[in-house]
């Protein structure tokens, strides 16, 4: 769809996703349940009904659970990507690549992601099929991870491979910055955007109980320039004793940084609060500060 | 957000055995037997994912046909899988 590099090996990514799904255990996806139960905080706070939500995540029903309990929406669907993971109490309604929404204009009142925005090759692109979707004064509640999310992998990693074959591939993917992510928002057409950042520690007992799990959360690398095959052992090893070196606590557990980058716009309407054009004040700034105007 | 920073470390020992547990499958499968049509309020909202133009639902061959981009994408219990690789291409007469 487009010229952008890319990044992500989407393939890779839904084959990841659908690998995860079938022999992992997606309850143990922990991070879309503090996604979730975030995203629920988030739209307690908006003071208004969305009468049907779409709910973009999976690989568990936690997300579409939370939209359907805040009570906000009488009408939740549940999109998996690439892949519907397994029931719960809230069956997944269809699957979607976010890359290629396929939603009518102006279908839905609500749109919430979890944890898939990550993976875009092109976010802005993502962001305005999104925006596109909704009705005027429609929400759009995303989270992402980003920021300096498993910084202490990539740089045991690279140390690691440094020392054994003199060179570095693309083993940990390239983070968004929540700096970039306001403006994007703004670039995709939404109003009142607004981007911040949540930073959690995660404490394993060794560094291979950390990688074991991103493959469980199907979060294996699948970058577009990654090294092809399998990691050797001696590799992984040997980055996991850096790791354990660099990063762990006075208990022998290790650190890995979870940055999960938060997103919401809303969809323009005339409702909404915007700054008035230059020259049509009514009142005098002078008189509001109770100060003479001084000429210049 | 404290209670996730936990999850890892609440299952220490159990860890081992996630890899294991691959041969345990089929429940992904079983549990989807609930349903065979899709949600007629659901298809009004669904548009070809490529083209963003209208689909046609195949109830007989539970697929969701999109003619400007030649494409059918699978209905799988249910569930419309709108991803354009598991689409199956439209050949010349249909």
């Amino acid at each position: 769809m487009t010229d952008a590099p890319r990044l992500f090996d989407r393939r890779t990514v839904a084959a990841r996703r659908r690998r995860a799904i079938a022999r992992g255990r997606p309850e143990d996806a922990f991070l879309v349940d503090i996604v979730a139960a975030d995203v629920a905080e988030r739209l307690a706070t908006v003071s208004r009904e969305f009468p049907t939500a779409l709910a973009i995540g999976g690989p568990t029903d936690a997300l579409a659970r939370a939209v359907a309990d805040s009570g906000r929406s009488h009408r939740v669907l549940r999109a998996d990507l690439f892949a519907a993971g397994p029931d719960g109490a809230h069956p997944a309604d269809l699957v979607v690549d976010d890359e290629v929404l396929p939603l009518a204009p102006a279908s839905v009142d609500l749109v919430v992601s979890a944890l898939t925005l990550q993976w875009a090759n092109d976010l802005p692109g993502a962001l305005v099929q999104i925006r596109r979707a909704l009705k005027p004064d429609g929400l759009f509640l995303g989270v992402l991870v980003g920021g300096d999310s498993l910084t202490e992998l990539r740089d045991a990693m690279a140390a690691a491979e440094i020392e054994l074959t003199g060179g570095v591939s693309p083993r940990v993917a390239p983070m968004g910055e929540v700096r970039d992510m306001g403006a994007l928002l703004q670039r995709a057409g939404f109003a009142l955007p607004v981007a911040d950042q949540d930073r959690l520690t995660l404490r394993y007992a060794t560094p291979l109980h950390l990688m074991r799990e991103l493959h469980v959360l199907g979060a294996g690398n699948a970058l577009a320039e990654r090294r092809r095959g399998l990691t050797p052992p001696a590799l992984i090893g040997r980055a996991a004793e850096i790791y354990a070196e660099r990063f762990s606590d006075p208990d022998g557990r290790v650190r890995a940084t979870v940055t999960l980058v938060s997103l919401s716009g809303w969809a323009p309407h005339e409702s909404q609060q915007k700054p008035l054009r230059p020259g049509t004040a009514k009142t005098r700034l002078a008189d509001a500060l109770k100060t003479t105007e001084i000429k210049i | 957000m404290t209670p996730g920073a936990d999850g890892p470390e609440a299952r220490p020992g159990e860890t081992g055995m996630t890899e294991g547990s691959g041969m345990t499958d089929g429940s992904a499968d079983e549990t989807k037997n609930r349903r065979g049509k899709v949600d007629p309020r659901l298809l009004e909202l669904l548009v070809c994912p490529l083209t963003k133009t209208t689909l046609s639902y195949d109830a007989g061959r539970q697929e969701l046909v999109s003619r400007s981009a030649r494409l059918a994408f699978p209905v799988r219990d249910g569930i419309p899988i709108m991803i354009p690789d598991e689409a199956r291409q439209l050949g010349e007469d249909e």
